[in-house]
């Protein structure tokens, strides 16, 4: 599992860069990215539960579906921008935490920009992921079937 | 066995009473032991009046909706028939076979109609003469035109009406009637028609030889209900309302030793209202006569599910019963009226009332917008789709038929509220707060609009009992808010009196 988030981060994503190993060997080893993929995959889960079971409102127009796909990627990506910041800078690892500490490392700066980069992967991939969850818990909706379309 | 029931309303009272029990059985009230068949036979020589024309039209609307829901189960469940319908098996709804024929009665005056003319002056050498006749008719009597009723004159209807019995409506009637078939008569006993039609055709019933199947409709289970005097008229002429009274106390003498004592009928509702009367706008006949709709129509289409549910506990003896409400209330609310007349009307009335009102109100929030008004949802199975769409409420099926239908309705229930005493059971609504409709029964629950209603069709629409098909177009909007309605009352708890009977 965690090979798999690691590959959609580090690869698809392009945020590996070797000079930088500390963080991303920290994010691996401390379950960081398996965090980061039950974000993308879980929150919008639930959310989208909500909105096709839970939210019994008989009058739902495509511009409420919308709306709930942009709340559900704000969300991801809050906690996602959460998570990250927790695992990067109070993380166990001690050489990571003394490369942050030495300004001539550069480790500082470069960790500082992921947190927003990982939030902002999440809060796509959560749009994705709630499309397609739409499609299929929409199936199943008395309420709100007729969303998005 | 699936019986049948032909009601006989004679003149304006009997068409309104017809129209109260078009209303309840659209509601979805229905008779008991069998009768799955409903054969209302209108009897009225005033073929303009308002009144009559309007129950007809109530009537054909019933029967075309009810024609274009398959197996009707709530709403429309009561089938309604003509005669002709069932002597020729034909489908075609023509609300003109509601009403039997009576000959020789349009353009003509009472005098022409019984060849006073023709009558000789001379007492002395002829068997019959004029002046003989004017003892029993005035003037007036004689000039009186036939095409608008007999002005509450019973004197000339008791020579008219008796002859419908030879009309080929009447044999149809009879070339239909079959074992186990009841019979129901509506009459007023103030009036010209009724009260002399009603004695007459139960001579007739119970013993014209020359009607076909006499034998089973003499012995059938007969019951009437004769309305005293419960309006006034606001203007005193050909027809006098002080005069009301006097006639009815004269014709239930006559009932009494003609039909009661005798036991020729089974049963006999009286119903009547003193005292606290409403004036009506004056009209001898025509289309100006039509009448607001009074709650003691209403309680005389209770007579007959009354007589329908105890027919089987009949003897030869005629049983007299009297309409009573529990309070005596100027406005008459569901918690006036016994718990027997509560339980058979106050959840259907509401149920469509609900229904009717929504269609105005509720639903073009919901239009094209709430699923179940969709037929358009993508990557989804097509039969989740739904055959209530913006299309089907504005084909002309909906428009003429259901729009019509409950405009009648509604129309109805507003007369009732506007008459003395008002049935007023409901509060106006609006969407906001539509659950709030039934007077003393305030929903405590937080939603109190239309909403709830949507969220059961929401949940309902798929039901593949629901399903519309090219004939039978009205199956999935009549089921439908049959079954919501009936949930939304239930869960929201809209009557609780209702729930303790």
């Amino acid at each position: 599992m965690k090979d798999i988030f690691a590959t959609i981060y580090e690869i698809w994503f392009q945020l590996w860069n070797s000079d930088f190993s500390l963080i991303f060997d920290t994010l691996f080893d401390d379950y960081g990215y398996i965090m980061f993929g039950v974000s993308f995959i879980l929150i919008p889960l639930i959310l989208w539960f909500l909105f096709y079971y839970v939210w019994n409102y008989p009058y739902g127009k495509f511009w409420h579906w919308l709306g709930w796909l942009i709340i559900t990627s704000l969300f991801v990506a809050v906690i996602t921008l959460v998570i990250a910041n927790n695992e990067i800078f109070i993380s166990n690892n001690q050489a990571l935490i003394n490369a942050l500490d030495d300004p001539d490392s550069g480790y500082k700066q470069f960790a500082e920009s992921l947190p927003l980069k990982y939030a902002s992967i999440n809060g796509i991939l959560s749009i994705v992921v709630g499309f397609i969850y739409s499609l299929i818990l929409k199936q199943f909706s008395k309420i709100q079937m007729h969303l998005p379309f | 066995m699936a019986k049948k029931l032909y009601i006989f309303g004679i003149g304006g009272t009997g068409s309104r009473v017809i129209k109260s029990l078009a209303m309840l059985l659209a509601s979805g009230c229905r008779l008991k032991n069998n009768f799955e068949t409903i054969i209302p036979i209108i009897i009225d020589p005033d073929t303009g009046n308002g009144d009559l024309n309007r129950t007809k039209d109530i009537l054909k609307l019933y029967q075309e909706i009810r024609n274009q829901v398959n197996q009707p189960d709530d709403f429309f469940r009561q089938e309604i028939k003509t005669v002709n319908e069932l002597t020729n098996k034909s489908p075609v709804v023509n609300s003109d076979y509601f009403q039997f024929n009576l000959d020789n009665v349009n353009q003509s005056t009472f005098g022409q109609y019984i060849g006073f003319n023709s009558l000789d002056d001379n007492y002395k050498e002829s068997q019959d003469d004029k002046n003989f006749t004017r003892l029993l008719y005035s003037e007036q009597n004689l000039n009186s035109n036939l095409n608008v009723g007999f002005k509450g004159n019973p004197n000339m209807g008791a020579t008219v009406l008796n002859q419908f019995t030879d009309s080929k409506d009447f044999k149809k009637f009879g070339q239909t009637f079959v074992n186990g078939d009841a019979i129901f008569i509506i009459s007023s006993i103030f009036g010209g028609t009724g009260a002399a039609g009603f004695p007459l055709l139960l001579k007739n019933l119970r013993g014209n030889t020359n009607i076909p199947n006499i034998a089973k409709i003499k012995v059938s289970q007969i019951g009437g209900i004769t309305y005293l005097p419960y309006f006034a008229l606001d203007k005193k002429d050909e027809i006098n309302s002080d005069s009301f009274e006097d006639k009815a106390k004269i014709a239930i003498d006559y009932y009494n030793r003609t039909i009661i004592e005798q036991n020729k009928i089974n049963s006999i509702y009286f119903i009547g209202n003193k005292g606290n009367t409403e004036y009506m706008k004056y009209a001898v006949g025509g289309k100006e006569q039509k009448n607001n709709a009074h709650f003691l129509e209403m309680a005389g289409a209770l007579a007959i599910f009354d007589f329908c549910e105890n027919i089987n506990k009949s003897t030869n003896q005629t049983e007299v019963k009297e309409f009573g409400i529990e309070n005596d209330s100027e406005t008459i609310v569901f918690g006036d009226l016994n718990l027997n007349d509560q339980k058979e009307i106050a959840k259907p009335l509401t149920k469509y009332k609900l229904f009717s009102e929504y269609l105005n109100i509720g639903l073009p929030k919901a239009l094209n917008t709430s699923r179940w008004t969709k037929s358009n949802i993508k990557f989804v199975k097509e039969t989740e789709n739904s055959f209530l769409d913006k299309q089907y409420f504005s084909s002309s099926e909906y428009k003429i038929q259901i729009k019509a239908f409950n405009k009648h309705f509604l129309e109805w229930l507003n007369e009732m509220e506007d008459n003395k005493p008002a049935f007023s059971p409901y509060y106006k609504i609006n969407w906001g707060d539509a659950l709030n409709l039934v007077k003393g029964e305030e929903t405590q629950k937080r939603k109190k609009s239309f909403q709830p209603i949507d969220i059961e069709n929401c949940k309902l629409i798929t039901d593949i009992n629901y399903k519309s098909t090219p004939k039978t177009i009205h199956t999935t909007l009549i089921k439908l808010f049959g079954k919501s309605t009936e949930n939304v009352l239930k869960k929201h708890n809209l009557l609780k009196q209702e729930k303790d009977v």
